[in-house]
């Protein structure tokens, strides 16, 4: 993520003195070419652009390209100015034109995504305030216990999932013989609960992480401070931990619904039914389907503006609090 | 279209079917769409970057657009005059790599690669299965010309735009003679007269599917059973195969409109919009694991293809009996059928060795045994319903997924359709699939 201005105990010596022509010099005298420093950033930046700012731009070219007459694939127009906006307006016009049939799929995804990542925050958490604070030397072991689940291929939980779930799965076995409902629930059968459970579970582990962090470095005399001037408990919480966890909680949010947008094999896997169809869902059916791959690619693009919204706002964000 | 699958027969257990791809026993080829779309993409994309970042350069149609073969109106594709059949009698290849590209579990392996290399051990061949998991995936790889694999197997609505791209070899048919084993329709089909690029592979019909110890009522005997997945009881319960092609022609049928590749906006809409009640009455599962989520008792009632459900019995769970399990199609024999093919590519090496596989899997034990693993029945006419039953290839309880000759009589084709159809197609199946 882009955050980085705040990161404390950067590895870059510090900033020069002073500047001498075009050589920089470090602490110890020895003297760097300027190009020196920004070159260890290359790989990285070598990485991007062959495997993000390309594909982008190959998405883009068959969002606006043609459609081969013969195979029904797409044919990319890699020149800008020959760009075809036609599906791009198809596309618009289902969302938000008469008879709009994407558009209750764009609301469910947001609203999904919202649940989810609202669930997500409320039980990681408390979590990640326990690990921070009070885990005391067994810290490192909890921190393996919150990404333990990255050891299995998300894939797979949720196919444990399905298992669990199913109508004489574990769940409802244990909710029946509890007395907790009367006859078994077929969870599976396209319930908007299921997916968003799903998809908590799924991106809990994104949300705990970036909250320890956060919730770690928060400098434990200021929390003395403010229990020595006089605050309760509740109040330090609410005066002083929370405050400076905004930053923690932003990243995690970023973090957990960024992808739980473009999420398709959640919906797949647990419930199949077109009623709980999300973007992600669209845009897969789209590219699976002869002559419709642009429409495919025009939702790509629809959700990549959607999503660097928030984006742009968490990098401005992240940048005033490093300001501060 | 029917749904690759795989029956763990011969002692192998009934493996989970999500199980990722690379091991031997996943999803059928939709399921993993998904996974392989953006592939796929990435494929053309790259494919069309390499070819030339100039102008979009569209593939030639030809003069009068590109042909529709039907059985109204049977097509002969020309041969080109570089592209001609190879000659007779030469020896197979030696010491070669024959390569297939077929959908993902969709051949037995015993039978075409430890048999055949058994059967061609003094040539030394080793055989090679790779797959996919859409035709378009397939295709956009094969255009690429960066592959070599011999032998493909296309579906018959698109077997002409591969012929006119140039893709596939004509055949040589005294490398064939097991040709005469299978149906005689197929030495002249509508989409390819003369059999001059394919073979048969398979036949299947598409119906409908219950279980009886689910659902107490005879479907089968309904006035019109396409009606009884529309109905509320079984909510939550209602399977409807991922194929749009496939659930909207199922809409059409059930309201008597027999043209299953029509252009027609009023027609097309009606099934819309009986699919649209549909969603909105049962929460219907739509995928492509007819074979599985059945037998598992998942979906209690499903839009079903025959090899599947001929399928599903090796997916029943521990101590159930595939007993339970129904198949109709009508019996009249006025609904959806279908057959795959195998065709031999250009771009392969060993055009002589791939004569031989095609007439090696039209033997007739051959072809059995193949589909004692992937429960579609090849077209062969030795292959009778008294045999398959009796064989135990298929279960008494599912005789109904027999197809026999005159099912291709009277069955409904599901053909190429135009551009402008297409997109009609697509866009009631893009509404229905967005939940609207």
């Amino acid at each position: 993520m882009a955050s980085s201005t705040h990161v404390g105990g950067s590895p870059l010596p510090p900033t020069p003195p002073q500047k001498q022509g075009r050589r920089r010099r470090s602490t110890s005298g020895i003297r760097y070419p300027r190009w020196f420093w920004p070159l260890f950033a290359a790989p990285g930046m070598l990485w991007l652009a062959l495997l993000f700012v390309l594909p982008v731009y190959v998405v883009l070219a068959i969002a606006f390209g043609t459609i081969d007459p013969l195979f029904r694939t797409p044919v990319p127009t890699w020149y800008p100015a020959w760009w075809d906006t036609t599906q791009l307006r198809v596309v618009l016009d289902n969302i938000f034109g008469p008879g709009a049939y994407l558009g209750p799929a764009f609301v469910r995804t947001f609203v999904y995504v919202a649940c989810a990542s609202a669930l997500c925050l409320a039980l990681a958490y408390p979590v990640s305030y326990f690990v921070a604070r009070y885990a005391g030397r067994r810290k490192v072991f909890y921190l393996l216990l919150l990404i333990a689940p990255f050891w299995i291929s998300y894939m797979m939980r949720l196919l444990a999932w399905v298992n669990l779930l199913s109508t004489d799965g574990l769940l409802d076995r244990v909710l029946v013989g509890a007395g907790l409902i009367g006859s078994p629930v077929n969870w599976l059968d396209g319930r908007p609960v299921t997916v968003v459970l799903g998809l908590t579970y799924g991106y809990v582990p994104y949300m705990a992480l970036p909250l320890f962090a956060g919730l770690d470095r928060i400098d434990a005399n200021l929390l003395e401070a403010a229990r020595d001037l006089g605050a309760s408990r509740a109040r330090t919480f609410w005066r002083v931990t929370l405050p400076l966890s905004r930053q923690p909680i932003l990243a995690g949010l970023v973090i957990t619904a960024l992808p739980m947008f473009g999420d398709y094999f959640t919906n797949d896997l647990l419930s199949g039914s077109p009623s709980t169809s999300m973007i992600g869902n669209l845009i897969n059916d789209a590219i699976g389907t002869p002559g419709q791959a642009i429409q495919g690619a025009v939702l790509v693009v629809l959700l990549l503006v959607i999503l660097l919204l928030p984006m742009l706002w968490y990098v401005r964000a992240s940048n005033r609090e490093g300001a501060r | 279209m029917a749904a690759a699958l795989v029956g763990p027969k011969e002692g192998m257990m009934a493996r989970d079917p999500y199980e990722p791809s690379g091991s031997a026993r996943p999803l059928s080829r939709r399921v993993f769409l998904a996974r392989s779309a953006g592939a796929a993409l990435a494929v053309s994309g790259a494919g069309t970057l390499l070819a030339a970042c100039g102008k979009p350069e569209p593939s030639r149609p030809s003069a009068a657009g590109p042909q529709l073969a039907s059985p109204e109106h049977p097509v002969t594709w020309p041969i080109a005059g570089d592209n001609q059949p190879i000659a007779d009698g030469l020896e197979p290849e030696r010491d070669a790599v024959l390569k297939i590209y077929n959908w993902t579990d969709y051949i037995y392996k015993k039978v075409a690669v430890d048999d055949f290399q058994k059967k061609y051990k003094k040539y030394g061949v080793k055989v090679q299965i790779s797959s996919f998991n859409t035709m378009d995936e397939a295709i956009a790889k094969l255009r690429t010309g960066q592959v070599d694999f011999d032998l493909f197997f296309p579906t018959y609505d698109r077997l002409g735009k591969i012929i006119q791209a140039g893709l596939l070899r004509p055949l040589n048919h005294s490398y064939i003679p097991n040709i005469e084993q299978a149906w005689p329709v197929f030495k002249n089909p509508f989409y390819d007269q003369q059999w001059r690029y394919s073979v048969p592979y398979t036949i299947y019909t598409t119906g409908v599917a219950w279980r009886v110890d689910k659902v107490h009522e005879d479907v089968a005997k309904l006035a019109n059973p396409y009606e009884a997945l529309w109905h509320e009881r079984y909510r939550g319960r209602v399977g409807l195969l991922d194929d749009y092609r496939e659930a909207i022609s199922m809409a059409l049928l059930k309201n008597g409109i027999t043209n299953l590749n029509t252009g027609d906006p009023k027609q097309v809409d009606v099934a819309k919009q009986d699919l649209l009640r549909l969603a909105k009455a049962v929460k219907p599962l739509v995928n492509v694991k007819d074979y599985v989520d059945l037998p598992e008792g998942r979906t209690w009632i499903t839009q079903a293809w025959s090899g599947d459900m001929n399928n599903a019995q090796y997916y029943m769970p521990k101590g159930q009996d595939a007993s339970v399990i129904r198949y109709w199609f009508p019996a009249d024999g006025r609904g959806s059928v279908g057959n795959d093919l195998v065709a031999v590519l250009r771009s392969g090496k060993n055009p002589v060795l791939a004569h031989h596989f095609l007439n090696y899997m039209l033997d007739f034990d051959v072809a059995m045994e193949n589909m004692g693993w992937n429960g579609y029945q090849p077209p062969l006419t030795k292959a009778t319903p008294d045999q398959m039953v009796g064989d135990e290839y298929i279960p008494k309880t599912l005789a109904t997924t027999v197809v026999l000759p005159q099912d291709f009589d009277k069955g409904f084709r599901q053909l190429e359709l135009p551009p402008e159809a297409d997109n009609l197609w697509n866009a009631a199946w893009q509404q229905f699939k967005a939940g609207a």
